[in-house]
This record gives structure tokens, sequence and C-alpha cells, in this order.
């Protein structure tokens, strides 16, 4: 035990909890997607979906059915449950609760930035946006020329307004900078969520740091993976780490020089013992199921949240574990669609 | 009456060679035209081969785009997966004028009046300037350079020259990196490893499909031919 969580915790955040954990029954178990991915067409997916809690959110859509409109029901319900949980917390559970939402925030006004540099309409791009990132002023967005103008007119009214402290210049909005402005936000809001929770202190601060720093680590990789042979300099790449995590400080500074996939970055990796069972699961030349690897890991750590009570870590959890869940549906969509289903168990991660 | 006798003799001597001698011609000419029509047979027959050889790589290229475009799509939909669908989204294709990167070059087969064989060259990454055309008359180009680079007079001149291939080979790299780059660039600048293999997957089926065009252009080609031949002998 952290503190005195047990005496007081269920005053304000007891009936939440037992509506967390009440969803997290209802996430899809291994049978269900062993079902999942014997079916043969879309509508055997959906069929198979209505004896699920997605059942309701698909009932009514017509056939023939379309990946991305199952992806986008299955959100819906996600979107439903949270929206549910916001309006029934207090302080500081609901800040807790806005803080899960501000990436998606972040998604949507570079989707929104992007759209615009390449003369997409405006409605089209907010159709496409996460729901759980919208805000009032999103659409005005597209008016903004640079950062400083999107700063300024739009996001200085939003949550994300004290992470644009470091990319606020008068430079114009293009490709690269609107990719640095991505990752340096998403930097901005993670340290920003860590020292939240550690404000929290006790048993959220413990389980959500572990969950923080792990999600810290595993962009760090990413970012080293998908910056190798493009034009972003080392010091802007060491720029984009977050500063905390495992691999901070030292890890970082190797990262940063790395310019081979399989050689550098899994002996960097493979230095720091959490990460060596990923990268044993990974042959050589296999990088393209590192993503399938930090996956399970994720869904490994996250399940273990649920292991305690009295803290806000289920919160976060819950929502991770849904997205997870939403996305191998979305593989799993895919792969029926394109008849290619020998293909389903590269990207699916059972969460039970 | 000896020299009546003689005269029949010549007479017929004289008659059998010319009856022999159309005999010979008759021969002659049956022989000549058994190997006009073995020519013509042969003809025929290599018309319908190389119709059936243009029809079988047909095939085999159709089957090898259709894999190609299978794997391409699987990535495309596995760098959705790896990304978010945010990332990787219709709503982000650039609307915005842009030349085209990769043009196709269309032209007549010359020298023959009656043939409408059409051939198709792809240029890849013709919008920089640095026009990549298809893979053979690049290969092509860099075998011209060899014969002077045999001569052994000169070894520092081989090597300048293998340097400064070796140089331009990687310029060539380099750029059509950038290029790849640039047309990936609508989704972001750092994109996952999938995305950059679902480019190279489609790209590769675009040089297929261009493949395609040409030997469908031979395969029609062929086929009229044998068409002709067909209609001539009935005829």
């Amino acid at each position: 035990m952290y503190g005195f969580e047990a005496m007081t915790f269920n005053i304000h955040g007891g009936y939440l909890e037992a509506i967390v954990r009440g969803h997290r029954a209802g996430l899809l178990t291994a049978a269900d997607y062993n079902n999942l991915c014997q079916c043969e067409t879309l509508d055997d997916i959906k069929m198979h979906l209505s004896a699920t809690e997605y059942g309701p959110y698909l009932q009514n859509e017509p056939s023939p059915l379309h990946t991305t409109t199952i992806v986008e029901k299955c959100t819906l319900k996600l979107v439903d449950e949270y929206k549910h949980m916001l309006c029934q917390a207090t302080e500081p559970l609901s800040t807790f609760l806005e803080y899960i939402t501000y990436g998606h925030m972040i998604d949507n006004v570079v989707l929104i930035v992007t759209g615009t540099l390449h003369e997409r309409d405006v409605q089209e791009l907010l159709e496409k946006c996460h729901p759980l990132g919208m805000f009032d002023s999103i659409a005005t967005l597209a008016v903004a020329q640079n950062m400083r103008e999107l700063y300024r007119l739009v996001l200085v009214d939003t949550p994300l307004a004290p992470y644009f402290s470091e990319c606020i210049t008068s430079e114009d909005l293009d490709d690269m900078n609107i990719e640095i402005m991505r990752n340096t936000l998403y930097k901005a809001y993670l340290e920003d969520f860590y020292k939240f929770c550690q404000k929290l202190g006790g048993a959220t601060a413990e389980i959500m740091s572990d969950l923080l720093a792990f999600e810290a680590d595993r962009r760090a990789v990413n970012i080293t993976i998908n910056s190798i042979g493009t034009e972003l300099t080392r010091d802007d790449r060491r720029k984009l780490y977050s500063n905390f995590g495992l691999l901070y400080p030292y890890g970082h500074e190797e990262l940063a020089v790395c310019e081979d996939i399989d050689q550098v970055v899994r002996a960097v990796m493979e230095k720091y013992p959490p990460y060596q069972s990923i990268f044993s699961k990974l042959s050589y030349g296999e990088s393209q199921m590192l993503d399938k690897a930090f996956y399970e890991e994720e869904v490994k750590r996250l399940c273990l949240a649920f292991e305690q009570q009295f803290h806000y870590g289920v919160f976060f959890a819950y929502m991770r574990l849904r997205e997870q869940e939403i996305r191998n549906l979305m593989w799993i969509s895919e792969c029926v669609a394109q008849n290619q289903k020998s293909r389903v168990h590269d990207s699916v991660v059972f969460i039970f | 009456m000896e020299v009546e006798q003689e005269k029949p003799s010549l007479e017929n001597v004289q008659a059998r060679q010319q009856e022999k001698q159309r005999e010979g011609e008759v021969v002659i000419v049956e022989e000549e035209e058994e190997q006009q029509q073995q020519v013509e047979e042969g003809e025929e027959n290599a018309n319908v081969l190389q119709f059936m050889d243009s029809m079988d790589a047909y095939l085999t290229l159709i089957h090898s785009l259709s894999s190609t475009l299978r794997q391409g799509w699987l990535e495309l939909a596995s760098a959705r997966h790896s990304m978010g669908a945010s990332r990787v989204n219709t709503v982000l294709l650039d609307h915005k004028f842009h030349p085209a990167a990769t043009t196709l070059l269309v032209t007549q087969d010359e020298g023959k009046v009656d043939s409408m064989k059409q051939h198709f060259t792809l240029c890849k990454w013709a919008s920089s300037g640095n026009e990549k055309c298809s893979l053979g008359e690049a290969k092509s180009g860099q075998d011209k350079l060899h014969p002077q680079l045999r001569h052994r007079a000169s070894s520092q001149l081989y090597e300048e020259k293998t340097s400064s291939e070796y140089k331009a080979s990687h310029e060539v790299d380099d750029q059509v990196q950038k290029e790849r780059s640039k047309s990936l660039s609508v989704f972001g600048t750092l994109v996952s490893p999938k995305l950059r293999a679902a480019q190279l997957s489609f790209e590769t089926a675009l040089e297929t499909l261009v493949e395609i065009a040409n030997t469908r252009s031979a395969v029609l080609c062929a086929f009229d031919k044998v068409n002709k031949k067909l209609g001539g002998s009935k005829g």
C-alpha cells in the first residue's frame, strides 16, 4: 500500500472504478478473436460482433460494410463510455480523464493543419477527426498560416496551449515543420501528464509512471526508426525524445546516432533488461514485427494495472485496452476484406 | 538404208532430250514449290510460337501484378494499423496542383507500314527533371561505357571512370530516394517503414503494368500475323 487511498478513494472514485472494471469485463476474449479470425466476409464479422457489446452500434449498418465503418462504430462505443465517466467524475479524476484525450487532440490539430496545407475541404477533414480529440474552435485551425497564428487564433484557449511554448515560430507550415510540431507537442504532453500523475502521488503515481515511461520509450524507438534515411538531423531527433523514461538519458544519446534498424537499435535496446524480452522475440530482419512486440508488452502492463485498487491508472488502462481492441478489429477486418486471412495473426494482440 | 535408220534415232534422241529437259524443269519447279511451302509453313509455325510465347509472358505478368498489388494493399493496411487512421488517410492526399511524379511515353513502331504495334516506356520521377526511364534503358547506357573501361593502358583512367560512375549512380539513387520521400510526405515526414514498403510495392506494380501493356501489344501483333496467314491460306 502506498498511502491511505483505501480509506478515501471510494468517496469520489468508487462508483467510476466499479464502472470501468465492469467495462473491462466486456473486452473481447481469445475465443471471440478466434471466431472473428475465421470470418469470410465483413458481414460475418458484424454478425459475430452483434453478440458482444458492439452489437447495438453495428446492427443498423447496411451491407456492404466497409472496414472504416466497423472502426467508426466501435470507436463511438468507446467515446460514449468515456463521456459517461467524464460527466460523473470530480476533480482530480476529471482532469486525469481529460489528459487521456490530449493525444487525440494533437492528432486532430495536425490532421486539420496538414489537410488545409493540401487544400482539402475543412468539413471533410472534420469528419475524419477522432471524436475524443474534438474541441470547439477546431474548425478555425484552417485559417492559420504559421505556428504563431495557429497558437494566437485557436490553440491559446485549448488545453494544448502550454505545450506550444517550444513550437512557436513564424515559419510557414510545411510537411517537416508540421511533423516536428506534432512530435514536440506530444513530448510536452507526455511530460506534463507524467508530472500531473507524480503530483497525485500514491498508487496512481507509481502505476502511471511505469505506463507513461513505457510510452515515452516506445515513442523514442519509433521516432528513431522512422527518421532513418530522412532529412531529420541527429540534434532534431534528440530534441523529440521525452525527458523521462528508462532510456533517458543514455539510451537517447545512443538512439540519436542510430542509422540502421536491425543492428544498432537492437544493440541499444538490448542493454535494458525490461526490453530484452521484446527483442528476444524478434529474429534478425524481423523489424516489421517490432510494433506487435511493443503492443504485446503494453497490453501486459495495462492488464497488470487492474490488479490493484484505488488508483486512476485503471481508467487509462481501460481506454488504452479498448483502443488496442479497436486496432485488432481493424486489422482482422482488413485481412478478411482483402482475402488475406493467413496474415491475420501478424498484428492481432490478444488481451486475455 | 543405214542413213534412213540414223535419222529416226537422232530425232528420237532429241525428242528424248527435250522430254528429259521438260521433266527436269517440272522436278525443279516442284522442288521449288515444295521449298516455298516449307518456308511458309516454317513462318506460320514461328508466328504461332511467337503468339503463344507472348501470351504466356502476358499471363505470367498478370499473375505477378496481382500478387504485387495484394502485397501493397496489405502493407498499406499494416502501415495504417501502425501509424493510426488519422495519419494514413485519403483526406491527406494533396489537391494542390503539382507535376506528375511519373510519366508514360507511348511510341509507334516505325518502318513497318502495316504494323500497329505501340511501345510504352515508363519515366519515373520525371517531375524532378532527373528522368529515370525504364531499367533496361539505364542498363544499356551503362553497358556502352564498358568497352572504354576495359582499355588497360590507363588504369588511373579506369579507376577515375569507375569512381565517377559509382558517384553518378549513387547520386541518382539519392535523388530517387528523395523523390520517394517527397511523394510520401503527404502522410508526414516520419513515416513507418511499412508505408515505405507499400510505396515500393505499388512502384513495382506500375512497372509491371507497363510491361503488361508492351506484352499485350506484342500479343496483338503476333495474333494479327497468324490471322493474316490463316486468311491467306483459306483464300
